[in-house]
């Protein structure tokens, strides 16, 4: 019954132009998302390869060090990246008209990436931690030769790279979707109200929609922050698993990375039930 | 004929509106005279807030928003190029619906001075205090000012952003549906004010009671499913309607 009703209402979408913003856009993301999913088969595969016991070998504390250095700097991105994704969220919802095909384009990429569980973000991030890290190791506690060249560096940098762009693609579409939301939650008659006053669109956002909406995109921060944690977490966790030795001061790192994301799941949703209260009887 | 011309405050010329395809209005031309009450009655749906809100361009939000035709307010063509937020500044707007910012009563009614850079050295205190009495409504909340406005009667917050329009200084005012959520005694004194606006305001009414329209307008319009079936003197609109539908509407037949 109702697959024929949809039937029909393909049917009643005769125009080119109409099937393209409806259905051409919004599948979009299969086909880059599949060219994305093909490039990680390359640090998985290599991960696999490198998963015998034969590998598992002694890490200075040198590159634990680094390895920390990386994460934290990774995090310093992700938190940049929320800050991008708050700008870009203002930018889609408040100056882009729905129906623009980049607005199109992205919010169905977000709709997407969020939609993927961080679990497959951190299976990610382990495996590009395994394949790459690879340089860092040192065997018998001697450091290796190749851990002073050039090329370990190179490695080095591919290992910062792939980490940082995973954290961003985990942290921003999470923000760009959670603060659209909440732009949309500041009602239309109060903007309205405004500019029928003559205030600006700059004005409008200062004065209004920022401030209704600041609980919610700190909300949304909170959220994505703690799916980067958690990760990190994760990545951390492996490293001890895997490489048994010179843990010391990893597992107190583990154990705060693990805090600071159930710390800000929390936060995250405890604001929006904040939020919720104080403006449930504005909606009225 | 051209003196005639200078007066009108407000000249439209086939306005045609459409919300995506659907045609909203349908080729209305008319004028606005200076410090007079236009009213415009109808049906629901038909069109009466699209028409008031292209006149302060708050539909330029609206997504699939389309039109043509002209609006000339003073003797400039509106276009794409006008300033919207100054035209604004110069055709306030009183909705359907109070609805009143999350601060004080004094924040509210000071609002539109603040956005227009007024800072402490100028009298913030005096403009809101005339505007008040203005409205009638200052004996009322003079000690409630740094209180929220929530605790107010709907009509209380009503007269409040009729207030906080009137700090804007404009020249036009626009009233859409003011009293649909008043009661009676409530809407008698909307209905007062807005008589009394008139001699220093030019003021468009949009209202789906015809007795209201009667009772506050110095000229009003019909407008049934987009059409401007009839524009005149509200006196002879409603005593002596020239078209068939709208003797039905004015005597309740219709609509
Ligand atoms: N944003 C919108 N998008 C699409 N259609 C709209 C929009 N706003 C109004 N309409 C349609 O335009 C028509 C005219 O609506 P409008 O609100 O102007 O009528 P009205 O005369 O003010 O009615 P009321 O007495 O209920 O206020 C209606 O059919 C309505 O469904
Ligand atoms: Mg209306």
């Amino acid at each position: 019954m109702n697959l024929y009703k949809n039937f029909y209402v393909m049917n009643a979408m005769s125009t080119r132009a109409e099937r393209k913003q409806k259905i051409v856009l919004p599948s979009t993301p299969f086909f880059t998302l599949g060219i994305a999913a093909g490039i990680a088969v390359i640090p998985i595969s290599n991960a696999l390869k490198k998963t015998d016991a034969t590998n598992i070998q002694v890490v200075s504390p040198n590159a634990l060090s680094m390895l920390l250095n990386d994460l934290y700097i990774v995090l310093s991105v992700s938190l940049l990246a929320i800050l991008l994704g708050i700008v870009c969220a203002f930018y889609l919802e408040e100056w882009l008209p729905k129906t623009n095909w980049v607005r199109r384009f992205i919010e169905s990429h977000v709709a997407v990436l969020t939609g993927i569980p961080s679990v497959l973000y951190g299976i990610l991030a382990i495996s590009i931690f395994l394949s790459y890290a690879g340089t860092l190791k040192v065997i018998n506690g001697a450091p290796a030769a190749q851990d002073t060249g050039a090329r370990p560096f190179q490695r080095h940098t591919t290992l910062f790279l792939g980490e940082g762009l995973i954290f961003i693609l985990m942290v921003m579409p999470v923000t760009i979707k959670t603060t659209q939301e909440a732009l949309r939650s500041v009602a239309t008659p109060v903007r309205e109200a405004a500019y029928a006053l003559g205030a600006s669109q700059w004005q409008v956002l200062t004065r209004h929609v920022v401030p209704i909406a600041f609980t919610r995109m700190l909300a949304a921060g909170c959220r994505a922050m703690a799916r980067a944690f958690a990760t990190a977490a994760l990545l951390i966790g492996t490293y001890i698993w895997h490489y048994t030795a010179e843990t010391d001061g990893m597992s107190s790192r583990f154990l705060l990375f693990l805090g600071a994301a159930l710390f800000l799941s929390v936060c995250s949703s405890t604001l929006v039930e904040i939020h919720a209260s104080i403006y449930n009887s504005d909606s009225a | 004929m051209l003196s005639e011309k200078e007066q009108s405050i407000l000249s439209i010329r086939n306005l045609n509106i459409w919300y995506g395809d659907k045609q909203i209005l349908n080729s209305l031309s008319f004028d606005i005279q200076q410090q007079q009450v236009t009213a415009f009655i109808g049906p629901t749906n038909s069109g009466k807030s699209t028409l008031v809100r292209c006149i302060n361009r708050l539909n330029d939000f609206v997504p699939n928003f389309k039109s043509t035709g002209e609006i000339l307010f003073k003797g400039t063509l509106l276009g794409a190029s006008t300033d919207t937020t100054a035209l604004r500044k110069q055709i306030g707007m009183v909705f359907r619906k109070p609805t009143l910012f999350r601060c004080s009563i004094y924040e509210n009614v000071a609002y539109g001075a603040r956005i227009s850079g007024a800072s402490r050295s100028t009298s913030l205190d005096g403009i809101v205090e005339k505007n008040l009495r203005k409205i009638g409504l200052w004996s009322e909340v003079e000690n409630i000012l740094d209180e929220t406005p929530e605790q107010l009667s709907t009509g209380q917050q009503q007269l409040l952003c009729v207030a906080r329009a009137l700090v804007v200084e404009p020249e036009v005012l626009i009233f859409d549906e003011p009293c649909g959520e008043l009661d009676p005694i409530e809407t008698v004194k909307i209905e007062r004010l807005v008589r009394d606006l008139a001699d220093d305001y030019t003021l468009i009414f949009a209202t789906n009671k015809r007795r209201q329209a009667a009772r506050v307008s110095d000229v009003a319009g019909f407008l049934y499913s987009g059409e401007l079936v009839e524009f005149g003197a509200t006196e002879r609109l409603f005593t002596n309607p020239q078209d068939n539908r709208t003797e039905q509407y004015v005597t309740g037949r219709l609509g």
